[in-house]
């Protein structure tokens, strides 16, 4: 780096990070205009921005279990140990009023043992009633086939399936059309974490453009593709655990092709015929693995 | 007493981002270690404002005390906490190789939109120190990596992959 008498490092980060005044702002400007290699500092840096806020920003928008929404506001619990409050009643209750004598109170104690003891044992009992009811009522049924790994498969392909129902035959398809095609990539990149648009006109399919669109656990993207015919094919990706395997889903009339690559899951959606669908998942499988053919 | 209540209840609405930073800043060292820190600031900020051992002025001064505090926790909970895993992407990997310190103010400016002053403040530092911090961090961070997802196999191989869902 090579900042110029005037403008210094901590200029450039200032400038990334908005903490510059206008005036300023246009000086550190026209620096880099003339200097290339500091604007290539600047460039690394909110690059560096955006891939934070895509691997976090999904966090922001879970919904926080209840335990923290209320913590701020539910004390903490007491430290182990504190005595009851009952124990001091006794003493405070009445002023002036004798305090029972310590036999007493060892009584008190002694009852309240059994009482926790005694409801320990049926909370106990409940439970293996439950127990032992959901036992038979579940061997009494057949077994279910894999239901938990039905659930968390089809929701890629489910979620595909809506967006592309949603989008690919609505008359405005995309956000962003194939002519801004840097806009699109670097959108993508910073909301979904994952920028390429595969050339698919190979298999006879121009990119439309694409969108931002809601995923299962974090922001999609959602590529639109057209033939010469008007068929359009959806390809979707949202950011996924590495690992799961995919599993089936039932469409409605369409075709679904799902993969994974990279540590996302792409989900091609379209209404051509399998070949053709096969051919373009292919294809764009290929894609989606390549090296980028161009940096932006 | 409402204006404390009303502070305490606002809190809340901020735990969304404070979530996010508390993730952030343990680099992968898990999901439940993360809401574990969280808790025990808010908790420790919330029982200080009604004891009036704290007494912020407006919502920004207590969700930034609450940032200080979760910082604090952190820093002593996160000593010799486990790595990032493998799947975790490459920019986690360049967090957790950071210095606490740096870590701590980059993620503050960057991913939670703190100006330099209040970073400063939440991590006890004077502006210019947290300024350096900041510079080491992101010059140690690099580009090298930022690709979310790098190829990781031919294109021959991708078409194995794929599953006809119907």
């Amino acid at each position: 780096m090579t900042p110029s008498a005037l403008i210094e490092e901590s200029d450039l980060h200032a400038l990334v990070d908005g903490e510059l005044d206008p005036e300023r702002r246009r000086k550190v400007e026209d620096h880099l205009l003339q200097h290339p290699e500091d604007a290539a500092l600047v460039e690394g840096w909110r690059r560096q921005n955006a891939a934070l806020r895509a691997a976090f920003e999904p966090v922001a928008l879970e919904t926080p279990p209840l335990s923290l929404r209320e913590a701020a506001a539910r004390p903490p619990a007491p430290p182990a140990g504190q005595g009851p409050i009952e124990t001091g009643a006794i003493h405070w209750g009445r002023p002036g009023a004798a305090p029972r004598p310590a036999r007493k109170l060892d009584d008190i104690r002694a009852s309240r043992r059994r009482q926790a003891l005694a409801s320990t044992l049926l909370t106990l009992v409940a439970g293996a009633t439950v127990a032992v009811a959901a036992l038979l009522f579940l061997a009494s049924r057949p077994p279910a086939q894999h239901p938990t790994l039905t659930i968390a498969a089809t929701s890629y392909a489910s979620r595909a399936g809506l967006t592309y129902a949603t989008y690919a035959l609505d008359g405005r398809p995309v956000e962003i059309d194939a002519a801004h095609g840097g806009e699109l990539l670097a959108w993508l990149q910073e909301r979904v974490g994952f920028a390429r648009t595969p050339d698919l006109t190979g298999v006879g399919l121009r990119l439309l453009g694409g969108r931002v669109a809601p995923g299962v656990a974090s922001p999609a993207a959602f590529l639109v593709y057209e033939r010469d015919d008007g068929a359009r094919v959806g390809l979707y990706f949202e950011r996924a655990d590495a690992g799961a395997a995919p599993s089936g889903q039932r469409g409605q009339g369409v075709s679904v092709i799902e993969w994974r690559a990279g540590g996302f899951a792409f989900v091609l959606v379209g209404v051509m015929a399998p070949d053709a669908m096969q051919a373009a998942a292919e294809a764009a499988a290929a894609a989606v693995v390549a090296v980028p053919p161009e940096a932006k | 007493m409402g204006r404390r209540s009303d502070i305490i209840a606002g809190l809340g609405g901020a735990t969304p981002a404070l979530r996010r930073y508390a993730r952030a800043l343990c680099a992968g060292a898990g999901q439940a270690v993360a809401d574990d820190l969280l808790q025990s600031a808010l908790q420790s900020v919330g029982a200080r404002i009604r004891s009036r051992d704290l007494r912020p002025a407006d919502l920004a001064e207590a969700r930034i005390e609450t940032y200080a505090t979760l910082v604090a926790f952190a820093e002593k909970k996160l000593a010799g906490a486990p790595g990032p895993a493998s799947r975790h992407p490459p920019i986690v990997h360049g967090l957790a190789s950071l210095g606490f310190d740096e870590r701590a103010v980059l993620l503050l400016v960057s991913l939670e939109g703190f100006g330099y002053d209040a970073a400063a403040r939440i991590v006890g530092a004077t502006r210019e120190a947290a300024l350096a911090r900041l510079m080491r961090a992101r010059a140690a961070l690099g580009a090298e990596g930022l690709r979310p997802v790098a190829p990781l196999e031919g294109g021959r191989r991708a078409a194995s992959h794929l599953r006809v869902v119907k």
